[in-house]
């Protein structure tokens, strides 16, 4: 092709155009979003590209009046209780296929991976009812327990465990190293990366999460971010500057996790999980 | 015989490990799953109780009806617009950026910043761009001089445009998965693998095409099937965006829709609802199934 | 190579399949919705009945019973919990008036708790248990078959009995709208009704009488003509084909208008409807219409109404406004806040103008339905907390609260003695525009037409008829629209009858 016998200089603009026009593409919806955020409601619809006025009252309405800070509470308390708990149980189970020997073991691994395939439409109405019938309506219990174990990461786990040569681990029980040793010394070190990027995803998709939390809540006081979000919405269309700030205050606390863990996140993956 | 005996006294120690995600997952999992499969024969009243049974044939009934072919139609189309453009751009900027230059670190951050927005603040956000009388691309004059349909009826409720309004949105909001998975791809291959074809004298596009893609194919695959399995499940962006319409052509009434939507006609039945979602299960067992082997036997995997 | 075969095999069995059924439904329609998996079931079977169907009244004592009394035995407060679906200003209003409740007294204290709307409130009930439901919900005026076919409520109309309430006052359509099978299910609580928004400015501007709105669509289609040809306006009206308002509930007060009946059963209000009528002569003539309106350009059609209010957002588009809508009155105050915040540039708050609906064609046919909520009671087998709730739903029913209500609001108060007193009654000698919801509904006699239609699956029909209306205004057939749409509304009544009597 032309482009690779062309001067490094044409490819290295062709690279930069490309990635800028995408950029401001990705960028786009975030620049109206913000300019409307901190613009007055009298302001928002003359003229969307720029920033002709400026109030941070919107924003403090938002917080206050649509009760982000309570429901940012409840969404950071159920995405870290998510988070942790899915990499103890996903470490255990994955450890368990990796290196226990048991009978039954294809047949328990298939069950789990089976619980990847099945979408979110055909478990919400019955789990709900269960989730009612604990009394786990309103609680942390309810919007978490459903959550704390997934096949996604033991899959994910249990392939970087079977990366670990063998002769690791008989020398390991030549140190007179049980599971339980071998556990915390060698394989959990070893995947930390991949636990790394576990738990981000986990702690991303617990976050965002939309449908659950609006089924099973039916006291404010429980409410999550993105629920919040969208009664802010169905409440005052009339004020979309209050919805863009709204919008912002729920999604910049996650933006900082993963700007200041991205490296990380790359990395966990790239340990060889993705390759299947 | 040391073997057997070592099977059997790990028994405790694997049920101690598996036990509670086995539990979680037979409870909230398995059990709807089988639960549903059983309702979609039945027909309960609007509180979900006093089931009756109607019969396996109320499955085929769903198969054959309009409203579920054309909820599925629609999901495919959703899923063709914004699985195969998402995973080209996503491997393209991946491609592009994956390089130590001056500046590639914040487009790098920039492209994959959207996996931090949820569904709800991707749409709202969206929705405030295409909405036809307070939205920023209505009110932008000389814009909609050019392109009318952006205030009559609006991007959201033209039929022609609707889905793919939904589809660029979503494919705005699943950016972010994708550059961040497939960055992960590309630097796990190793360095040698490209300077090898580069001496080898094969251009850029060759090298591409013949080096790179087949040494990403894991991550391509699980990507695609990831990607898909979300457009196949997509209810957020349409809730929050059209509603399922315009109608009456229902342009955005994918499956999910159609049994979760406010417009949605089964509502109040659990029955039909069940027997939509089981039937959407198994089309996207078939479609995993599908992609894995169709495009697994062309995956390479390491070394 | 065996894979690649059999992949293949595999690509090819799963297109076979996909056509195979894609070419199943090409025959004739088919809807989700089949009659044939609609019957009921072996066990008690019933066939069409031969005689008319009399009234199914409920006994009161066969349902729970409400012990207005059972309050004042008790000494520690009773905490009850209301579900609701305001939003926004409304909200608020609600709010206020619980605050004014809770500090008036220390028997009962409510929390309030916002659901998100009607439907997420409405559905959130349905699906729980019986323990895990308030004390008191709101529920949506198409929902009265629904909620009392949940046999979870204390009725009303007990402790209306017990208390010995007079209700003499009341808007007899308001208490009638949630009355059926001879008890009164639910207190109604925030009333409203459709009126005509409409832009004075652009009236005058076109040469019209600002203060003298169309009372019919055929005024409204001379007064959009003369619109349109000033200028002053791109579009007379606004239309828009949502089901709870231009497409599903409009149809519904149009025929109460006209004093016709929506479905059979004397509009479900005898026994069970079991056929809508709006495939008639009616219905055909009133979306012959709207569609000449819309292809005349003198009405837009702004789409299905997700928002809600895009109908009301059309008056305020900046290029090519319309001149009128027709929308809820419970919108009047949230409009005027709006406007006062400037989103419309140019318009000031006495530039709205508010008149009645306008009837069909050339009619002169007052009145409205009920639209809004109500209030439920429900069951938890605890008469002190059915007396708590009942305290608490007579508090909101007060004149006073009423009439506070009604003012902030643009709901209609649900009692002729609010207007005398408070905010309200200020507010319509100060501001007429909040009493035309009022004037509607007390303009014409109750009967089953009038009444407006209870349906079991009355939203769904809505949906129905609300895509009959956006086909048609998009260009398509009238007659086929409507019975397309009246045979999907049908068969979701035999449905729901199977599978719920």
């Amino acid at each position: 092709m032309a482009l690779d016998t062309a001067p490094k200089g044409w490819r290295s603009f062709a690279r930069y155009s490309m990635l800028t026009i995408v950029a401001l593409f990705i960028l786009f919806p975030v620049y109206t979003t913000v300019i409307a955020a901190l613009k007055p409601g009298n302001k928002v619809l003359d003229n969307p590209l720029l920033p002709n006025a400026f109030t941070l009252d919107v924003l403090k309405n938002a917080w206050t009046g649509g009760r982000l800070g309570r429901y940012l509470m409840n969404t950071t308390i159920v995405a870290f209780i998510v988070t942790s708990v899915q990499l103890v149980t996903s470490i255990a189970s994955a450890y368990a296929f990796s290196f226990l020997k048991f009978p039954l073991k294809r047949l328990v691994f298939g069950i789990f991976l089976s619980t990847m395939l099945v979408p979110l439409e055909v478990t919400l109405v019955v789990n709900r009812r269960t989730i009612d019938s604990l009394g786990w309506l309103n609680s942390f219990q309810g919007l978490t327990v459903p959550f704390i174990a997934t096949a996604f990461g033991t899959f994910l786990l249990r392939q970087v465990f079977m990366q670990i040569p063998p002769d690791l681990r008989e020398a390991a029980q030549m140190d007179g190293l049980g599971h339980w040793g071998f556990m915390k010394e060698v394989a959990i070190p070893l995947v930390r990366p991949t636990l790394g990027a576990l738990g981000l995803f986990s702690f991303l998709a617990s976050w965002n999460q939309y449908l659950w939390p609006s089924l099973i809540t039916t006291e404010d006081d429980m409410n999550t971010v993105q629920t919040g979000l969208r009664h802010l919405a169905s409440s005052d269309l009339d004020k979309p500057n209050l919805i863009m700030a709204g919008t912002i205050i729920a999604a910049v606390p996650i933006l900082i996790v993963l700007v200041v863990f991205q490296k990380q996140l790359v990395r966990g993956l790239t340990a060889g999980a993705v390759k299947g | 015989m040391a073997i057997k005996s070592r099977r059997l006294r790990e028994i405790p120690l694997a049920m101690a490990m598996l036990g509670p995600s086995l539990l979680v997952l037979i409870t909230f999992v398995l059990y709807p799953l089988g639960k549903a499969v059983w309702l979609g024969q039945q027909m309960c009243d609007v509180q979900g109780k006093n089931c009756k049974s109607v019969g396996w044939g109320q499955y085929t009934n769903v198969i054959k009806s309009d409203q579920f072919q054309h909820a599925l139609w629609v999901t495919v189309k959703f899923a063709m617009i914004t699985v195969p453009i998402g995973l080209a751009l996503g491997v393209g900027l991946a491609v592009l950026a994956d390089k130590q230059l001056r500046g590639m670190r914040f487009f790098r951050t920039i492209f994959s910043s959207t996996i931090a927005t949820s569904v709800a603040v991707a749409s709202l956000m969206w929705l405030f761009l295409l909405q036809p009388s307070v939205g920023v691309l209505a009110n932008l004059g000389w814009l909609h001089n050019i392109f009318p349909v952006i205030k009559e009826p609006g991007l959201l409720n033209d039929s022609g445009t609707a889905l793919w309004s939904v589809g660029i949105s979503s494919i705005w909001a699943n950016l972010g998965f994708t550059f961040i998975l497939v960055t992960a791809g590309l630097q796990s291959v190793p360095k040698e693998m490209h300077e090898s074809a580069y001496v080898d004298g094969a251009g850029g596009w060759m090298r591409f095409t013949n080096v790179t893609l087949p040494l990403i194919s894991p991550t391509l695959l699980f990507t695609t099937v990831v990607l898909t399995s979300r457009a196949f499940q997509a209810y957020g962006e349409m809730d929050l965006l059209t509603n399922g319409g315009p109608i009456p052509q229902d342009s955005t009434t994918s499956v999910t829709y159609l049994i979760y939507g406010s417009s949605s006609i089964i509502k109040n039945n659990a029955g039909l609802q069940a027997a939509v979602a089981v039937l959407l299960f198994v089309i996207l067992l078939a479609l995993s199934a599908l992609q894995f082997r169709g495009f697994g036997k062309r995956v390479h995997y390491g070394s | 190579m065996k894979t690649p075969n059999k992949s293949r095999l595999l690509l090819a069995g799963l297109t076979a399949s996909a056509l195979l059924f894609a070419s199943c439904g090409g025959g004739g329609s088919s809807s989700i919705i089949d009659p044939g998996t609609t019957k009921a079931p072996a066990s008690g079977d019933s066939s069409a009945p031969t005689e008319p169907p009399t009234t199914v009244a409920t006994p009161l004592a066969s349902l729970p019973a409400c012990d207005t009394t059972a309050l004042d035995s008790v000494t520690d407060t009773i905490d009850i919990t209301f579900w609701h679906g305001m939003n926004g200003d409304l909200e608020k209003a609600l709010i206020a008036l619980t605050d004014e409740y809770n500090a008036s007294q220390t028997k009962v204290k409510v929390s309030l708790e916002n659901q998100g709307g009607y439907e997420q409130t409405l559905d959130k009930y349905l699906q729980s248990s019986q323990d895990s439901r308030p004390d008191m919900v709101q529920a949506p005026e198409y929902a009265v078959q629904v909620m009392s076919d949940t046999d979870s409520n204390v009725p009303v109309g007990a402790c209306l009995e017990s208390a010995a309430y007079d209700t003499s006052d009341f808007l007899p359509k308001a208490l009638n709208q949630y009355f059926t099978e001879g008890v009164q299910w639910s207190m109604p609580f925030n009333v409203s009704d459709p009126v005509l928004y409409y832009n004075k400015k652009v009236f005058e501007a076109a040469g019209l009488d600002p203060n003298k709105p169309p009372t019919n669509m055929a005024e409204l289609r001379t007064m959009s003509q003369a619109i349109v040809d000033s200028g002053a306006a791109a579009f007379g009206l606004s239309l828009d084909t949502g089901a709870d308002s231009g497409g599903g509930w409009f149809l519904e007060q149009w025929f109460a208008k006209l004093g016709e009946l929506y479905s059979d059963n004397d509009n479900g209000r005898l026994a069970p409807s079991t056929k809508v009528n709006f495939d008639g002569q009616t219905g055909i003539d009133l979306l012959t219409e709207l569609q000449a309106l819309v292809n005349d350009g003198l009405a837009y059609n702004v789409g299905d109404n997700a928002s809600g209010q895009d109908a009301l957002l059309k008056l305020a588009d900046a290029e090519k406004p319309a001149a009128m809508t027709i929308s809820t009155s419970a919108a009047l105050g949230t409009v005027l806040t709006t406007v006062q915040g400037g989103l419309i540039p140019g318009i000031t708050t006495d530039d709205i103008g508010v008149g009645p609906m306008p009837a069909p064609g050339d009619a002169d046919a007052p009145g409205a339905i009920v639209g809004g909520a109500s209030l439920w009671i429900v069951n938890h087998d605890d008469p002190a907390k059915a007396a708590a709730v009942w305290d608490f739903i007579s508090f909101l029913i007060t004149a006073e609260s009423q009439s506070t209500w009604a003012a902030a609001t643009g709901y209609v108060p649900v009692r002729s003695s609010a207007l005398e007193v408070g905010a309200i009654a200020e507010k319509y000698k100060t501001d007429p525009r909040f009493k035309v919801a009022y004037d509607q509904l007390s303009q014409v006699a109750d009967t089953p037409a009038s009444l407006g239609a209870i349906l079991g699956p009355q939203r769904e029909i809505r949906t129905l008829s609300a895509r009959a209306i956006a086909t048609v205004l998009q260009g398509g057939d009238v007659a086929a629209a409507l019975t397309d749409a009246a045979t999907q509304a049908n068969a979701l009544l035999s449905a729901y009858i199977a599978a719920n009597q």
